[in-house]
């Protein structure tokens, strides 16, 4: 698979056409709005080393939502319980992935083989999925020192016109808090919240329950009305792999806003 | 009778008149007319024309060959591209079957759909009965969905006939075994979603209804199906059973069918990747089953990167003749090209070409293995998609490339630019993914012939949708000679019928 922090940046922005992960990392449309000067939540020791829990991140600044991603051994997902909209990745063979994006109110998934990945063109990074699209972000920045929290680490630093200041959790190997700014404007994901493995596996069973599609059926399934609205009316994959209609907004759901 | 003289003395004048063609061309045309090689090839086109005879005897075994979605751009576009992959300019080469002796073209509109899917088209080529869109081998008078309004009007298909006369039966398909093509073979339903009992509804299941890979191998015709060669494991294995790729069954009655296919008949083998597909023996296996992924099978173009291996279409279609053809009543055999129809909805015209060239290499297989005396071999389609071959591009300009020019002999090293001042593909789609709200992209410093690159469309849709003209019949073998001129698609099973002596009706 390509490692490209670009695509898995646009990857994740799938849950997201105009905030979250999309607004940090394009960071060109902020308000000016400070960041919460909470502090993060710190992970129970005894989540050291595990792969098994969530954490909850809100953003502040000129988005305001939530983010839960779900680590679950090879699985993880992001979901966004504002518009109950999912992307679920299984690097259980770490070559092939296999990916499934989870719409809860309608309780309905669209379950993505290799070829259908290969053909919208979506490669990803197992270690960016993982890392909230971290890892090659801690590469480019200096480490300032220990943070907050119980092993944690601080980094700062430039990074393609935007300055990061990141604080990373080494035993979950997720960023704790995650600041940025841009031309004055600054934005902030934090962690609000660590999710224990038995929520985490009550939403993945749940979303298990959903009636399921396979991408490649969709255009067969015209009569479908969940389906005909994503050929007719959204989901655009192959310019901009989002889950969006094409005035931006995110299909059948509420806005992150 | 009064006819028969008119008629022989037309047949008389007609073989007369090309036997003595090329001479009587010679004495009214120039030489350099004549002499000229596409002058000679065409008269000899015609000559092997003349001097081929009807074969309208009965034929022992048939072969329906399927490519979902593979409309006569696709195949133009397919023989180009394998001619071009070849070192050639591309548009003079034939696919395997294009040399058939024998054509037609299949109107392919369903009872309640100018522009249909598979499930209609399907159960119109092996029942000879259309029906309406999503129903699988049960006539219009069921209600899409609902299992009540289909008993009592199921359809018998040219399977069954077959078993029902003694015959071997297979087969085989790189979409689901369970997708609406290949189970139009043998299912009967008015939902083709209805793929496992999983999918079904309540209503469903309370009146009786079985689900489609149910059906397959629980409620199958005869003595069985001899051969079922593709995809859709998951649909066969219990939800609590993890598979050898690491995905789980989908059913929810607990069943596993790959079980029961080894437990119901003898002789029976149940394989799920390319070594143990390898491993069998034809001469001591009677029953093949395999299911070669969770869903459908990859594409052609990502076949050799499979997790498990997976058989090509041609090696499916080769071991099947040779388990098949130990029947001396003979067989039919049902092979489908199914991702073809899936790359186009993805509007990724280099993955449609590949898994047509890839039937194209399956027909080429079976016409190594059979008879072509007691084998009626007929090639189509189910439906068309939005895929045009456009501009004036250059003869052996890459067809995934950019529109290129003739200039003089040679090919202009610039790109035709549209109104836009933009240069486009020779291959695009009307509607699908790749088109862009707003301003064309440039695809000037693209590489368009990539196996990733999706052809750019018109009307922005997420999915690429089936087109509505007719498609192609290609035949050859025993009845062949049926296929003539423009045809409901439902006459196929008519020809087979007739040809095979299926028992469906007398003609």
């Amino acid at each position: 698979m390509t490692l490209s922090p670009a695509h898995t940046w646009r990857n994740l922005a799938t849950l997201f056409k105009a905030g979250a992960l999309f607004g940090l990392f394009s960071a060109n449309a902020f308000a000016a709005v400070a960041a919460k000067a909470d502090s993060p939540i710190c992970p129970a020791a005894t989540l050291n080393g595990s792969q098994h829990f969530g954490v909850q991140y809100q953003l502040s600044g000129a988005q305001h939502g939530t983010l839960q991603l779900l680590r679950r051994q090879a699985q993880t997902a992001y979901f966004n319980p504002g518009n109950g909209v999912g992307e679920w990745w299984n690097f259980s063979v770490a070559e092939h992935p296999s990916f499934i994006r989870v719409f809860a109110k309608q309780q309905r998934r669209i379950d993505y083989y290799m070829g259908d990945l290969r053909t919208l063109n979506i490669h990803v990074s197992q270690p960016e999925i993982e890392s909230f699209a971290a890892a090659h972000l801690r590469s480019q920045l200096r480490h300032k020192g220990a943070g907050s929290c119980a092993d944690s680490q601080v980094y700062e630093g430039d990074y393609q016109q935007v300055h990061y200041r990141l604080l990373w959790s080494d035993s979950l190997q997720l960023p704790l808090q995650l600041t940025t700014e841009h031309k004055g404007q600054i934005k902030q994901w934090q962690a609000s919240k660590i999710m224990p493995a038995r929520e985490v596996d009550m939403l993945l069973s749940r979303w298990q329950q959903f009636a399921d599609t396979d991408y490649a059926d969709i255009g067969d399934n015209e009569t479908d009305p969940f389906l005909a609205q994503m050929i007719n009316q959204g989901f655009i994959e192959h310019s901009e792999h989002a889950v969006y209609n094409s005035n931006g907004q995110p299909m059948s759901g509420q806005h992150i806003h | 009778m009064k006819t028969l003289p008119h008629v022989l003395a037309a047949l008389t004048a007609a073989v007369a008149a090309a036997l003595v063609s090329q001479t009587a061309n010679a004495a009214v045309l120039p030489d350099y007319q004549t002499q000229s090689s596409w002058f000679t090839a065409g008269a000899d086109a015609v000559a092997a024309k003349v001097a081929q005879a009807r074969n309208t005897g009965s034929t022992k075994n048939v072969i329906l060959f399927v490519g979902d979605g593979m409309g006569v751009s696709t195949l133009t576009a397919a023989r180009i591209y394998q001619g071009q992959a070849a070192g050639h300019t591309g548009e003079e080469n034939r696919l395997s079957f294009e040399t058939f002796p024998y054509s037609a073209l299949s109107k392919t509109y369903s009872v309640n759909q100018q522009t249909p899917d598979s499930a209609p088209t399907m159960t119109a080529m092996v029942t000879g009965v259309k029906t309406e869109d999503g129903m699988l081998s049960v006539s219009s008078d069921s209600i899409r969905g609902n299992c009540l309004s289909s008993k009592g009007n199921e359809l018998k298909t040219a399977l069954e006939l077959a078993e029902d006369l003694g015959k071997s039966t297979g087969i085989i398909s790189t979409a689901r075994l369970t997708h609406a093509t290949p189970a139009a073979t043998y299912a009967h339903t008015p939902e083709r979603n209805w793929e496992a009992d999983s999918n079904m509804t309540t209503e469903a299941i309370n009146n009786g209804c079985h689900d489609i890979a149910y059906q397959l191998v629980m409620d199958a015709p005869g003595n069985g199906l001899e051969v079922a060669l593709g995809g859709g494991r998951s649909y066969f294995l219990p939800n609590t059973v993890t598979d050898g790729e690491g995905a789980t069954g989908r059913r929810a009655d607990g069943n596993d069918l790959t079980a029961a296919w080894t437990e119901n008949y003898s002789n029976a083998a149940y394989v799920w990747n390319q070594e143990q597909f390898d491993a069998v023996d034809t001469t001591t296996t009677d029953h093949l089953l395999g299911l070669f992924q969770s869903s459908h099978m990859q594409y052609e173009a990502d076949r050799a990167d499979d997790v498990g291996g997976e058989p090509s279409l041609a090696e499916m279609t080769s071991k099947a003749i040779d388990l098949l053809a130990k029947n001396d009543q003979g067989y039919f055999l049902m092979v489908e090209g199914g991702r073809i129809d899936h790359a186009h909805h993805a509007g990724n015209a280099s993955r449609a070409l590949q898994d047509t060239v890839a039937l194209s290499d399956a027909v080429k297989a079976a016409m190594d293995k059979v008879d072509l005396s007691d084998t009626l071999i007929i090639v189509t389609a189910d439906h068309s998609h939005t895929f045009t071959i456009a501009g004036y591009p250059a003869r052996g300009n890459p067809i995934l490339g950019l529109v290129h020019a003739p200039e003089d002999t040679t090919i202009a090293q610039d790109p035709t630019l549209a109104n836009d001042g933009l240069p486009y593909t020779t291959l695009g789609y009307a509607n699908g993914p790749g088109a862009k709200n707003g301003a064309r992209a440039d695809l000037s410093a693209v590489d368009t012939t990539d196996v990733e690159f999706l052809q750019q469309a018109q009307v922005p849709l997420s999915s690429e949708t089936h087109a509505a003209e007719d498609v192609a019949i290609y035949a050859t073998g025993p009845g062949a000679y049926l296929f003539q001129g423009s045809v409901e698609q439902n006459v196929i099973f008519h020809v087979m019928n007739q040809a095979a002596a299926l028992g469906g009706t007398k003609y």
